[in-house]
Parts: C-alpha cells; sequence; structure tokens
C-alpha cells in the first residue's frame, strides 16, 4: 500500500470543519491564529513520525509551511474551502475553477491553461470529471512537489458524486492525481459504508479514504454495522477521522476501535489533540 | 443500536429507525443552486426513492448538475418536467420569487411539494399556496431541517412529555459569523428577499420554538441594520399563553460562529433544559418516567444517528425522507404546510413589531 499514510495530523478545524465542539473549535482557532504556533505544531507532527498532514491549500497553511526549513509533507485536501465558503459552495465546478484562478500565481495559471488544453470549457463547461483536473492544478500549485504526498478530495464533492452514482469521475479523478502528481489518489467521504461498497462494486481503488470511525458511531454511514461490514471486505486503505466523536471519547479509545475494526491509518484533528507530539507518537508506536 | 462502551444513562432514550417510504416514489427536483442539488443527493440515497427529473430555467445549472453525476433528465419548466416524468413529489429549492408559482403547479398537477423555507415571499403567496394544497388533498411540507437535528427532536419528546412541568422562561439564540460588508449582505439576502438574518438564518429556530412550545400570543421585536436594508440581528420577546416568556436573539454579524449556532434554554416548574447543536442537557427537581432527577447530558454523538446518507449532516436527508414517507403513505413530517405557515405568520408579526420599534402586537392564529 506505498503511498497510504498510517497517521496523518488533520488541520480542518482551523478552517471550522470539525465535530468539536464551538468551545473547542475557538479554542483551536485562537492556538494558532499566529503561524508560528502552527509551524510549531507540524513540526512536532512531523518530528513524531506522521506520514504527512491533512490541510486544504489555505494561506494558514502555506504561512505555517514558510516558517519552517524542513518539509512537511502534505495531503492536499481539494477543493480548499473555508467554512464560510463552504456555506456559500455553488457545486458546479465552473465556479470553483474561476475562484480558484483568482487567488493562483502566474505558474499555475500557465499549468492549467496547459491542462486546459485537453479539456476545453467549449466542450467540456460543467464536466466535473473533465474539468476537475483544471481545478487541482490551480490549486495545489503554492505547493512544492516535493511536499505533495497525495490529493484527497474533499468530502463536500466526494458525497455529492457518490449520490449520484458516477464510478467514471472516480476512475479518472485517481488516474488523474496519480500520473500527474505521482501521489496518492485520496477520497474524503461522511458516507464510508456507502463509498467502500460502491468501489468495491466497480472495482476501483484509490490509495486511501479517509471517513469517520469512532466507538458512537457518529456519521458512521449508511448505519454502523455496515461500515463495520464494509471494512471487513474492502482491500481500500481506509484512514479513520472523527476518532473522538466530537470529543466524547478519547483519542487512545477512538484509535483502538478504529484499528481494530481494520482502519488502516488514523487522522487525528488539532481539535482532538492537546499534546501533539506525545499523543501522535503513541499512536505511531500503537 | 446499542454502542459498546456508552454509559448506561442512553438507554433510556428509545432508538428511532430512519423515515422510509413505504412504496417506490418518484422524486424531482427545482431549482438547481446548492440547496436544490443537495435535495438530489439525498433523494437519490434515499432507499425506494428515484430521482426522475430535474428542472431550473438556468441552463447553466442543469448542465452542472449534470456534470457532477445526475443523470435524471433536466427541464427548463416545471410544466414540462411534471408532464415529461411524473413525479409524485417535487422538492422546491428555487429562488423567493419562483418558490409560489412552482409550488402551485406542482400542487395542481397533484404532485407533492416541499418548499426550502419560507415558502413563498409573501404571506400572502404562502398562503395560498397552503390553501391549494388543501384543496387538493396533496402533501405540501417545508423543509425545516432543525427540527430533525437529533438532539432538538429529542428535546421536544421531552418536553411533550411535560417532564420539566410547567414552562415558565425560554430563551433562544441562533448565531452565524456571515454578513460583515454591504456586499455580503447582498449574497446572504438577495433585493426580492422578506428580511434579513430572521428569514435567512433564523426562520429553522422560529419554527422549531412554535413547533416545542405553540403559539405565542403577544410578540415585540427589535432590530438593528449595519450593513443594508435589511435587518442583521434581531430581538424577539414572545409571550405564551400561560404567561410564559419565549425570547429569540439573532444575528449574522456577530464573529467566533463560523458554522451556525442554535441554542435554546427552557425553564420549567420541575427543571431545566439547554438545547444546541452539541448537546441535550436536562436537569429536573423530581424524576419522570425513564428520566432521572439531576442532571443528564445526551450528546449528540450519544442520540441515534438516524439517517442513511450524510451530506454537511444528517438533517436534510432526514427532513427528505420523512417528506417522503408522508408521501407515501406515512406521518406528516414537522415541517408541513400549516405549521410551516404558522411560523410564517409569527415571522410576519415580529417584523412589523420591529418596523414600529419593538411595539407588542398580539398574535391571533387564524
Amino acid at each position: 500500500m506505498s503511498g497510504s499514510p498510517r497517521l496523518l495530523l488533520a488541520t480542518r478545524s482551523l478552517v471550522g470543519v470539525s465535530l468539536a465542539t464551538r468551545d473547542r473549535l475557538l479554542d483551536v482557532v485562537a492556538r494558532y491564529r499566529e503561524p508560528e504556533s502552527l509551524a510549531v505544531t507540524l513540526s512536532k507532527a512531523v518530528g513524531a513520525g506522521v506520514d504527512g498532514v491533512l490541510a486544504s491549500p489555505l494561506p494558514v497553511l502555506f504561512a505555517a509551511v514558510a516558517e519552517l526549513k524542513q518539509t512537511v509533507p502534505i495531503y492536499a485536501l481539494l477543493p480548499a474551502l473555508t467554512e464560510h465558503e463552504r456555506n456559500d459552495f455553488e457545486p458546479g465546478v465552473e465556479g470553483l475553477i474561476e475562484r480558484a484562478r483568482g487567488s493562483a500565481g502566474l505558474l499555475a495559471r500557465l499549468r492549467a491553461g496547459w491542462s486546459g488544453l485537453a479539456r476545453p470549457a467549449a466542450l467540456y463547461r460543467g464536466d466535473l470529471a473533465r474539468r476537475l483536473p483544471l481545478l487541482i492544478e490551480l490549486e495545489v500549485a503554492r505547493l512544492s512537489p516535493r511536499a505533495l504526498k497525495g490529493v484527497v478530495l474533499d468530502a463536500c464533492l466526494t458525497d455529492l458524486v457518490l449520490a449520484a452514482g458516477k464510478r467514471a469521475f472516480f476512475d479518472s479523478y485517481c488516474r488523474f492525481v496519480r500520473r500527474r502528481f505521482g501521489a496518492a489518489a485520496g477520497l474524503e467521504t461522511h458516507n464510508l459504508g456507502l463509498l467502500l461498497a460502491r468501489l468495491r462494486e466497480w472495482d476501483l481503488r484509490p490509495d486511501l479514504v479517509v471517513g469517520p470511525l469512532n466507538p458512537c458511531g457518529l456519521m458512521m454511514k449508511p448505519s454502523v454495522a455496515e461500515v463495520l461490514d464494509e471494512l471487513k471486505r474492502t482491500d481500500v486503505p481506509v484512514v479513520a477521522k472523527e476518532l473522538r466523536a466530537g470529543g466524547v471519547v478519547s483519542l487512545v479509545r477512538g484509535a483502538e476501535f478504529a484499528r481494530s475494526h481494520g482502519a488502516y491509518g488514523l487522522a487525528p484533528d488539532l481539535a482532538e489533540v492537546e499534546d501533539v507530539g506525545t499523543e501522535l507518537r503513541a499512536l505511531g508506536k500503537g | 443500536m446499542t454502542v459498546p462502551g456508552l454509559p448506561a444513562q442512553h438507554e433510556i432514550v428509545d432508538p428511532t429507525g430512519p423515515p422510509a417510504p413505504r412504496r417506490p416514489v418518484r422524486v424531482a427536483v427545482a431549482g438547481l443552486g446548492r440547496a436544490g442539488i443537495a435535495h438530489a443527493a439525498a433523494v437519490s440515497s434515499i432507499p425506494g426513492c428515484e430521482l426522475v427529473g430535474v428542472v431550473d430555467a438556468r441552463a447553466a445549472a442543469r448542465r452542472d448538475v449534470r456534470g457532477l453525476g445526475y443523470d435524471a433528465p433536466s427541464f427548463g419548466s416545471v410544466a414540462k418536467l411534471v408532464a415529461r416524468t411524473q413525479p409524485d413529489a417535487l422538492f422546491v429549492s428555487a429562488g423567493w420569487q419562483e418558490r409560489g408559482p412552482i409550488a402551485r403547479a406542482a400542487l395542481e398537477a397533484g404532485v407533492a411539494v416541499c418548499v426550502d423555507p419560507p415558502i413563498a415571499p409573501t404571506l400572502a403567496e404562502a398562503a395560498a399556496v397552503v390553501r391549494l394544497a388543501a384543496e387538493r388533498n396533496t402533501p405540501l411540507a417545508s423543509c425545516h431541517a432543525l427540527a430533525c437535528h437529533p438532539v432538538f427532536a429529542r428535546a421536544r419528546a421531552i418536553l411533550a412529555s411535560g417532564a420539566l412541568g410547567e414552562i415558565r422562561q425560554v430563551r433562544s439564540s441562533t448565531y452565524l459569523s456571515r454578513v460583515f460588508s454591504p456586499e455580503s449582505q447582498q449574497r446572504a439576502a438577495p433585493a426580492e428577499s422578506a428580511g434579513g438574518a430572521l428569514v435567512h438564518s433564523a426562520l429553522d429556530l422560529l419554527f422549531v420554538l412554535l413547533w416545542l412550545l405553540g403559539p405565542p400570543v403577544l410578540v415585540r421585536a427589535t432590530s438593528r441594520r449595519f450593513y443594508g436594508p435589511f435587518e442583521d440581528e434581531i430581538h424577539t420577546m414572545m409571550a405564551l399563553p400561560g404567561g410564559a416568556e419565549v425570547g429569540l436573539d439573532c444575528s449574522w454579524s456577530v464573529p467566533g460562529y463560523p458554522r451556525q449556532s442554535s441554542v435554546i434554554e427552557a425553564e420549567g416548574a420541575n427543571g431545566k433544559m439547554l438545547i444546541s447543536d452539541d448537546a441535550l442537557e436536562v436537569e429536573l427537581a423530581s424524576g419522570h418516567g425513564p428520566l432521572p432527577s439531576g442532571p443528564l447530558r445526551l450528546g449528540h454523538s450519544e442520540l441515534p444517528q438516524a439517517a442513511r446518507f450524510d451530506l454537511g449532516g444528517e438533517t436534510l436527508y432526514l427532513a427528505d425522507a420523512s417528506f417522503l414517507a408522508w408521501v407515501a403513505g406515512g406521518p406528516p413530517p414537522a415541517g408541513r404546510g400549516d405549521a410551516a405557515l404558522e411560523a410564517l405568520r409569527v415571522m410576519d408579526v415580529v417584523y412589523e413589531s420591529a418596523r414600529d420599534g419593538g411595539k407588542p402586537i398580539a398574535f391571533v392564529a387564524p
């Protein structure tokens, strides 16, 4: 399972995407307001042996990475949306491309333009499978190729396409990411049981699927029993998130639960960890 | 379902199965913005339901939904959709001005309708739609998703059991960090809107208050505008028939709420209850049925997670599935047309009082 991570540090709570309580979320945002604080934490995480950081390529990440001399392996969660943007997110791909183009540098726009030659808007406007590569080019452009270890499609897109049952999209997405970046192709989902079942039916195998797994069964869809059953049957590396079910159980218990039910890796979020170095090191040994 | 490791107190709540239609239902969606596509996704994942068509006057929106993989036939008008696909039910997520006409056209054709709130931009138009549904004996609902949130749904069961005793006071709030400039107000509340923060971000909470407590007899409200023609915050006090006061504070211009947060605190003769997106906390002086005396906390994650599909939370699935279950002969959902209309009537009085600088106005249910 090369390219499939065993341990990631997720930073989604920094942009407001988390099941943690509001108080905890505000606490995390305040703690990492300064890029230096996040940089120290990322450095500790790398020192503790994580395979990478699961994060959207947003200014908060770039500012922190810029503080560090070492390379931080990134599993880039795309499209990069803050919670505010998520609220206003119109699901069509063209709006996302325009938005990403507006904030991309010249080189990224040139690369995307080159990529767009094979997928011209005149022919394929609105076709997510055809046009997503442009969006990915634009969004990951600010990450160094050395740092980019994987691309993970955000659950807000994965689950929309999953509900539509579009196999071709998942197939072409995985092929593109592997071919273009030599990186792991991942999917984030909030419907883990359904996605694993579909991937099995479709005979598709992304390099990782990131989804909720916890002893409370929170967000384990379509049902806890079906998720656990699919975990037994799947050969897709599953990286478990929401291990603490919004803070109800300890990280250790959540990790034990996930691993004992077949999770290949773990992706605790900043909001789920108090002492990054110590807790991640312990998870790495577990 | 019993989850290993949960404290025994959780056994006091009965697990509820997901709502599901008893027979196959043919479903269509009108309005292909964010909410409409979410309905299309939810419908596609409800067992026994088939997405048979989508409608939007905008060709680009129809193209985008196809691009996401939804292959159901798309149409530019409801008339064509109904004629060609003969749906049993239609979700309406179109723009404000279009909702009423679309709902009426579908109801006239005998198609059950679920409209994103509010049903129509004016109270008179919403009332006409509800009247038409009653005349045609066709299901009509408004998608008040907060009523399907596991914590709020559980709170209603506890309140209805009389565990708190006579209600003395209720405070509630909903906050969101969304509008901090004229441009962001314009995005959040287009010119044709009936209002600002209340109708766009607190109508769900207002509906839930009425669903939990019944209609008020007196309403007074004050509002403030910071960024444009519509209110950015509103403070409402409502008096219940027994004399209890119900407060509702709403703002979408407050920092620290990247995710909308709604809270209700109720005090009764036998204790108090706090309902939030995170948890339900009850503290009773004397035990009531299976509820013990003293504090009890039921976290969201500890309550049954009934939805079979999650799309930014499970409330949308539950709201859609309960409406479609009604269409297929099951019980009506929380947001059925007459209940949704009552919330709009109260909202109308709230706005009237706010325009009059907080003058108390009697609310008389028709």
